[in-house]
């Protein structure tokens, strides 16, 4: 399996705020990386950098081979790293159809709009009745399947997904959980999962990561991580 | 869980003077010495109009800046202060000490009046009515030309006594003008000080939020803008017995007035105490300067230049010099 | 006993949409009460007619026994209810010290006293080495926290929590759960939403289940979460 993300020694931070402290990960075609640690620690910041709206001060990020630290965010996209942002972010007085057609709003997507929005329909079966409605009348679950699905619009090689069973009711997390389940499965694409569900989220990795102080300190096999006492304490207060 | 004896929040001293606030107090009594001692007519009326424009500018500010209600047409209390002292003076011989509190008053009544059905509009659409009320004010003064004198205004004779406000000598002036300013300072300071006015800062942040913790908005916003409305008409009367020569274009122009108190406040730093003086100093000497100098080079030359400082202003210092200042220093003016 | 706030038979519509249906809804004074249900179901909604952000379509909301109907948000406020919002809005532009001294001062009208008072409900909070903060820099959830804090320096008899725990870790979760119990014990009322299922069934005496508006079980955590309508709806497989 190819290694399409590698981030090496990492440092990234808003202005004179040192958030990241020599990050370093990589990422696999086809895995799923959870991201988990507590609030401030840095989870978010990660996503961003990668993305390219906060700045890397140093180290080394690269995609499929090639450098993308400095980038322009658009840029990025453009090459296939997608963010969900936490909240999902919709566009509120857009409808349902608007945001997902700004999902493809790069060339290279926009030029699959068709295909895309197909496949979304058929993983959201749901959104299909909800065409018309402008995204801020929607239901918490249905935003955050929104928000993944414009994701997908964008025709992404990696899928970022930032606290995506946020504000949701029991039943609304499992579905959304099972979902991107599916998504990986039927399409291989390689994502990064931040989350506070903890149980939830190494479930279903391949891989977990612990982010303190903007340093990782745990970085193993999920199931591995989901067994080790000390997460155990203090992610999951058992 | 341990009790811990834990340190008191530090009070903030309001009134102590940070870097900024000196430099400019300095400039100022600097500026104002040498124009005193000096006599020079032009010097003074500049010392002046830039006392007189920080008090306006600050009378603005309580219900602008702080309280985030942008307000354009506070011309209107301006003119309405020195119509009503001007033209009791003018008919009853009325002393301005006697009619200036009372003239303050009026326009504190009428504000409310008027902002109270206007303050459910949002942004722009607000300071878009009240820019109508101030052309509905000046269309009055038009009007109602004996009370006014109508389009010619009121010639204020010239009867220099302390009791009419009116001097001989521009320092007299200089020094009442800045005894204004300082009357504004004050008033800001102790009103944003206490509750109503740590409530409209509330308010203009958000006031769903504000109203759940319990803040009747809609009163905040109508107590700063009485006292803000009072003392514009205040220094509108000062005005008055200044020029002595008042007609509707020259206190109710939107450009010269309202439009500007809100300019020179934003300029300078709204929401901030020492703001509205440092736009005004930054601003007023340049303009009245240029007035002079350019006027006869080619006409509208001033407004071209001073237009520019301004849009220069909104898109470099967003909050003002104050603002931009207190980024540089990270004090607290 | 009366109940220190009820809502009898609310409904809310909203241009075709029925957001709240007839909903009975009454706490007693120094009771917690958890809100539960689907997203959508109308909790956030019900919240803002007992609140006062919205006027009910039909229906009364009485305090201490008196009908509130026709009091704005702030007088509700100043009678004694606090709330936070489902999307916190702590003052952005000023810190967390002077968000909560606005709170504060509703019972302590001179700045001096209020701050104190605003110290302290930071500290209950854990948010006073972020006093000097602004607002608009604090994480989500300090955000959330901060709001609560604000809240609580209102000095309320029931306050309305929407959602604070989202977000929040194992540990940080503790130690709010432990700040409410002790509010709790102190005489303050609560009515959460909560979709933390761990946090119902620790700090929550009654539970009341909200779908499509309307009410669909109501009793203690325990009888509502094995309700099976209620696992059909709202928990799915997954019961935490």
């Amino acid at each position: 399996m190819t290694t399409i993300l590698q981030l090496a020694n990492v440092n990234a931070g808003y202005g004179d705020a040192h958030v990241l402290d020599g990050i370093s990960l990589s990422l696999k075609q086809g895995e799923i990386l959870a991201m988990v640690g507590a609030n401030g620690a840095g989870k978010t910041t990660l996503l961003s950098t990668i993305a390219g709206l906060t700045d890397c001060t140093q180290g080394e990020i690269a995609f499929e081979g090639e450098s993308i630290r400095g980038c322009a965010p658009h840029e990025i996209v453009a090459r296939g790293i997608v963010l969900v942002p936490e909240g999902g972010r919709l566009f509120p007085f857009m409808t349902v159809r608007e945001n997902l057609e700004l999902g493809a709003y790069a060339s290279k997507a926009r030029a699959k709009m068709g295909q895309s929005m197909e496949a979304v329909l058929d993983l959201f079966p749901k959104l299909g009745t909800r065409m018309n409605q402008l995204a801020g009348s929607l239901s918490g679950g249905e935003r955050t399947m929104c928000a993944i699905a414009r994701g997908v619009m964008s025709c992404p090689k990696l899928l970022m997904l930032d606290e995506p069973s946020l504000g949701l009711s029991p039943l609304m997390v499992e579905t959304v959980f099972d979902l991107v389940k599916k998504l990986s499965a039927s399409t291989g694409i390689p994502m990064i999962l931040v989350e506070q569900n903890i149980g939830d989220a190494l479930e279903m990795a391949h891989t977990g990561a612990v982010l303190e102080h903007g340093r990782i300190v745990r970085l193993m096999p999920a199931s591995e991580l989901l067994n080790d006492s000390s997460v155990q304490s203090a992610y999951l207060g058992l | 869980m341990t009790t811990q004896v834990l340190s008191k929040p530090q009070q903030k001293a309001r009134l102590r003077l940070g870097p900024i606030a000196l430099i400019v107090l300095l400039a100022l009594i600097s500026a104002g010495l040498i124009a005193l001692w000096s006599g020079d007519p032009y010097a003074l009326n500049i010392l002046t109009y830039t006392f007189l424009f920080a008090g306006l500018a600050g009378a603005w500010n309580i219900i602008g800046g702080y309280g985030g209600q942008f307000s354009l047409g506070h011309g209107a209390f301006f003119g309405l202060g020195a119509y009503i002292v001007g033209s009791l003076y003018f008919n009853q011989q009325a002393t301005p000490l006697l009619t200036l509190l009372p003239a303050a008053a009026v326009a504190a009544v009428i504000s409310v009046l008027i902002s109270w059905p206007t303050f459910r509009l949002k942004g722009p659409f607000f300071a878009i009515a009240t820019m109508a009320i101030n052309e509905v004010f000046y269309a009055l003064a038009n009007y109602f030309d004996d009370l006014t004198g109508g389009p010619a205004g009121l010639a204020i004779p010239f009867k220099p006594a302390w009791e009419n406000l009116i001097f001989v000598d521009r320092s007299s002036y200089a020094l009442l003008m800045l005894g204004y300013m300082v009357l504004v300072l004050l008033a800001t300071h102790i009103f944003t000080n206490c509750r109503t006015g740590h409530y409209l800062v509330a308010v203009r942040e958000d006031e769903e939020a504000a109203a759940a913790i319990g803040i009747n908005v809609t009163w905040t916003k109508c107590v700063a803008m009485a006292l803000s409305a009072a003392l514009t008409a205040f220094g509108g009367g000062l005005f008055a017995m200044y020029i002595r020569m008042i007609d509707p274009p020259t206190v109710f122009t939107l450009a010269e007035t309202g439009v500007k108190f809100a300019l020179l406040a934003l300029i300078g730093g709204a929401g901030t105490l020492f703001g509205p003086m440092v736009g005004a100093v930054a601003i007023v000497p340049l303009e009245t300067y240029l007035r002079g100098y350019l006027s006869d080079y080619r006409p509208g030359m001033t407004l071209i230049v001073v237009g520019a400082v301004m849009i220069l202003a909104a898109l470099f210092l967003k909050h003002g010099i104050v603002g931009a200042l207190r980024k540089h220093f990270g004090s607290q003016p | 006993m009366t109940p220190i706030l009820q809502g009898k038979q609310l409904v809310k519509r909203f241009a075709g949409l029925t957001a709240v249906d007839g909903v009975d809804i009454a706490v007693q004074a120094g009771e917690i009460l958890a809100l539960i249900g689907p997203n959508g179901a109308g909790k956030s909604t019900l919240f803002n007619l007992l609140t006062g952000q919205h006027q009910p379509t039909s229906g009364e909301v009485l305090f201490e026994g008196a009908s509130v109907n026709a009091l704005p948000p702030h007088r509700r406020a100043r009678l004694g209810m606090g709330r936070t919002f489902q999307i916190a809005k702590p003052f952005l532009g000023l810190t967390a010290l002077e968000n909560a001294t606005l709170g504060a001062l509703q019972k302590h009208a001179s700045p001096k006293v209020a701050r104190d008072k605003a110290y302290h409900s930071l500290v209950s909070v854990g948010l006073h080495g972020k006093m000097d903060t602004p607002a608009h820099l604090l994480t989500l959830s300090d955000r959330r926290r901060l709001e609560v804090a604000r809240a609580l320096a209102t000095e309320p008899k029931v306050i309305l929590l929407d959602e604070v725990m989202a977000g929040l870790n194992a540990t940080e979760i503790d130690r709010a759960l432990d700040l409410f119990k002790t509010l709790n014990q102190q005489g303050m009322t609560f009515i959460v939403i909560e979709h933390n299922l761990k946090v119902v069934r620790t700090l929550a005496h009654r539970t009341v289940v909200l779908d499509h508006g309307a009410h669909l079980a109501s009793g203690t955590p325990n009888e509502v979460l094995n309700n099976e309508a209620v696992v059909r709806a709202y928990i799915g497989g997954r019961a935490k």
